[in-house]
């Protein structure tokens, strides 16, 4: 058992540094968990920019930064949560400037700022096309500075909860083996989402939900779990993203006949409509015939040779690498791919869960601030906002805490739970199981939902939790066993997909990245203008709801 | 659908030696996809490290036919036809097992360069050409292929003298950020060993990100050291200057 931390982060991407940042500062005693070394962390793959209503290229205030995001919620999103995102965004991204972040430059020396998705003025922040990139490397080295403890390739797997609070973690060292408990006052959640669900998503291998499923098993609610945002422009088959930028520096979208074709879905922002609407123009066009493959095109060639270069070199060298294609001659082929989740684990504005002394914060949290759709941009956006707010908090809770007590008894079940499935000798590989997951999720749970097979996919989900309660592990060692954790991952897909699906079928109606254009193609406020809450309860989810938090905006018709 | 036959470097710490696996081959394929296949059909105990696929994690650096190189990136049909593919760890660090190795002399390492320092009193104004010169140093995604390639690092093990070619980089991007204030210039002539360069390259040529490395970080700081060390005329004029600063305008 270690010893007991006042703040314990699980995740060492943005917002989980953010936090352990902010809770240092404030002069909690902070360590941070992760599966990977930090600088690994998906974040590093975000490319295109971070909002804030800054106002360095054009007339821009917090309220119209903050309508925007909930019309991009589709109205979903909590506007109290939204218009603190709104308003602190800004001295967010200053003081990442002061930590030394790279942000491209107007001419007269101030922040940059480029157009996005569904965006009223130009407010996204950019470091050239590798912002997220950018900012881990600022943030870790702002972690390495104030000396805070990482216990990197640890892989957190159990929340341990005592009398109605959370008083830590379990994890698995991954490089020595062994079981490893971390008792801790205030426990943060940061360990993004779950992409890998999907066969096409641009997630990287180690976005399989853990915080979440974690959280859902210690009791704590999750919410709007059905809503998971599809990128418009993702590679086939690798899924990996290309960034929204390039539609901000002017790229269009074309099917196969060469038209651009978002002029009859959204004729006035184009290519710059929400990722949702965009998402499902493009799987009509190529569920019409107008694609190509399976793919539609991303054109910049109109940009010129010297503007791709300049300013969206990263996505030349991907289309390059990845899809054989010099985008300064042909145009690249690209499809929806699953990207950001929406939903995630409960929480209010300071993160606090529905789980005491338990906060989350990022991709795996649902304030909400971004409902049923996210703007491009907000997400980093988030990760540092709410990062922040999660850590003040946490610590402020733990300063004035008594010791968090993790009983033994639960230690030493863990290790039976484990040692039992590291020696099984029989049964069924888990990677069988996650492929069958991965690709039905993308077959039933798309872009496009219907009834029918939302149930199928119940029915599926429920059946390969079957199976996976029998799977083997060949790698029975202790160093480094990738086999293990990857089982264990999978066990929170799953639990996660089933939540996700009925939710799903909950929601009869269509909203935001929730699209049911056959049975229930509009969206519905009078019935359905509400969180879905799920709990685990009995090996299943239960269903709930919660209101949405209004402040200033009525719900309108929704169009770009 | 071709088949290839891979030779895999199976093992811990110094114990071990290359396995030989044939997998069945598809257009397009990275090495690193060949690896999970082995891993799922034919060695599901093989350690590898990886995540995002994208070549920006910076997670999976091996050494493929002796080049060090990131397995994500690496196509097949860049590889010799018909001959056998060797994937192996990084030389230059420890092996944990297989193809998983300890890079945390590198987290050391970082530890000991003071961070991005601006003036108290800063004013936040930056010019893009200043962005751009320490934009390519920060594309650096810490895979570790130049510190494996360094010679001075990987053959005569001098890692307690020279901090190697990464950290020449993010020297560089903090000393040529404008508002930066620190001064690294008595580190890189010392305890970071820049003497020890003698620019062969090699870290420029295994650079996935196309880092200039050599030419754009380390000659450079390499001439601070030169200019605040070791140039007569900066020194005569530094130590005039410092008379003049005493005594009062002349």
């Amino acid at each position: 058992m270690e010893d007991t931390h006042d703040v314990l982060v699980v995740g060492a991407g943005l917002a989980g540094m953010r936090a352990a940042i902010e809770a240092y500062d404030l002069g909690a005693d902070v360590a941070v968990v992760s599966k990977l070394h930090p600088t690994r962390s998906h974040s590093g793959a975000a490319e295109g920019g971070i909002n804030a209503a800054l106002g360095n290229a054009s007339e821009d205030s917090p309220e119209l930064h903050g309508y925007d995001t909930v019309k991009g919620s589709d109205y979903l999103g909590d506007q109290d949560a939204i218009e603190i995102l709104c308003e602190e965004g800004p001295g967010d991204v200053f003081q990442l400037e002061r930590w030394g972040a790279g942000f491209s430059r107007t001419a007269d020396g101030r922040i940059a700022q480029r157009p996005f998705g569904a965006a009223g003025a130009p407010r996204t922040a950019y470091a050239a096309d590798i912002t997220g990139h950018v900012l881990i490397q600022v943030l870790y080295e702002q972690l390495v500075k104030r000396g805070i403890k990482v216990y990197e390739e640890f892989f957190a797997w159990k929340l341990v909860e005592d009398g109605g609070r959370c008083v830590g973690v379990i994890c698995w060292d991954l490089l020595h083996g062994g079981v490893k408990a971390f008792p801790a006052k205030t426990v943060i959640l940061a360990t993004g989402g779950p992409g890998r669900l999907y066969v096409g998503t641009t997630n990287a291998y180690a976005c399989t939900g853990d915080g979440m499923g974690m959280a859902l098993r210690a009791g704590a609610a999750l919410k709007d779990m059905e809503m998971m945002q599809f990128h418009p422009t993702t590679l086939s088959p690798s899924g990996i993203l290309i960034t929204e930028g390039c539609r901000g520096e002017g790229a269009y979208l074309l099917n196969k006949d060469g038209e651009r074709f978002m002029k009859r879905y959204a004729p006035n922002a184009l290519e710059l409509a929400s990722r949702d609407v965009i998402s499902r123009a493009e799987q009509v066009e190529i569920d019409e015939g107008r694609g190509l493959d399976g793919n539609v095109f991303l054109d910049l060639r109109h940009l010129g040779a010297e503007r791709i270069v300049e300013r969206l070199h990263g996505t030349r060298e991907l289309a390059l690498t990845f899809a054989h294609v010099d985008p300064i001659f042909e145009p690249i082929p690209i499809r929806p791919g699953a990207h950001y989740h929406m939903g995630g684990v409960e929480t209010d504005v300071w993160a606090r869960t529905t789980l005491d002394r338990l906060y989350a914060a990022g991709e795996v949290a649902c304030v909400s601030v971004h409902g049923a759709n996210r703007l491009g941009g907000n997400a980093l956006m988030e990760t540092i906002t709410y990062g922040r707010r999660a850590g003040r908090h946490a610590a402020e809770t733990a300063l004035e805490a008594d010791d968090a007590a993790l009983p033994e008894s639960v230690v030493r079940d863990a290790e039976r739970e484990l040692q039992a499935l590291l020696d099984r000798s029989e049964g069924e590989r888990p990677w069988r199981i996650r492929d069958e997951l991965a690709e039905t999720m993308h077959e039933k749970f798309g872009v496009f939902r219907r009834e029918e097979q939302m149930t199928e996919q119940g029915e599926i989900v429920r059946s390969l939790r079957e199976r996976y309660a029998h799977v083997i592990l060949e790698d029975k060692g202790n160093v480094f066993n990738n086999d293990l954790t990857q089982a264990l991952e999978l066990g929170f897909l799953l639990e996660l997909a089933e939540c996700m699906v009925v939710s799903g079928l909950a929601r009869k109606e269509s909203r935001g990245a929730h699209a049911r254009p056959y049975d229930f193609p509009e969206r519905d406020d009078e019935n359905f203008l509400h969180h879905t809450i799920v709990h685990w309860h009995d090996g299943g989810p239960v269903l709930s709801t919660k209101p949405v938090r209004f402040t200033k905006w009525e719900p309108q018709v929704r169009t770009y | 659908m071709s088949t290839r036959r891979f030779a895999v470097w199976r093992g811990a710490g110094t114990e071990g030696g290359l396995v030989e696996y044939d997998v069945e081959t598809e257009e397009g394929m990275v090495v690193l996809d060949a690896l999970r296949e082995i891993q799922r059909w034919q060695a599901e105990d093989l350690a590898i490290r990886w995540n995002c696929k994208a070549a920006k994690c910076g997670s999976c650096s091996a050494e493929v036919n002796g080049k060090p190189c990131l397995m994500c990136k690496t196509r097949l049909d860049e590889l010799p036809e018909g001959e056998v593919i060797r994937v192996e760890p990084m030389r230059a660090f420890p092996v944990i097992r297989d193809l998983v190795t300890d890079v945390s002399w590198n987290y050391e390492v970082n530890k000991r360069i003071p961070p991005f320092t601006p003036a108290p009193d800063t004013e936040w104004l930056i010019a893009q050409e200043d962005v751009d010169r320490m934009s390519e140093f920060r594309k650096c995604i810490e895979c570790f292929l130049c510190q494996d390639v360094c010679h001075v690092l990987r053959d005569h093990d001098m890692k307690s003298n020279y901090f190697g070619p990464r950290f020449m980089v993010r020297i560089a991007a903090l000393e040529m950020h404008p508002l930066d204030r620190a001064d690294r210039v008595e580190l890189l002539a010392g305890q970071a060993g820049i003497g020890l360069c003698n620019i062969t390259k090699c870290c420029t040529e295994v650079c996935p990100e196309g880092i200039h490395i050599t030419d754009n970080a380390i000659i450079p700081l390499k001439e601070r050291v030169v200019d605040r060390y070791y140039d007569p005329l900066p020194m005569l004029g530094r130590k005039l200057a410092g008379r003049r600063r005493k005594d009062g305008p002349v």
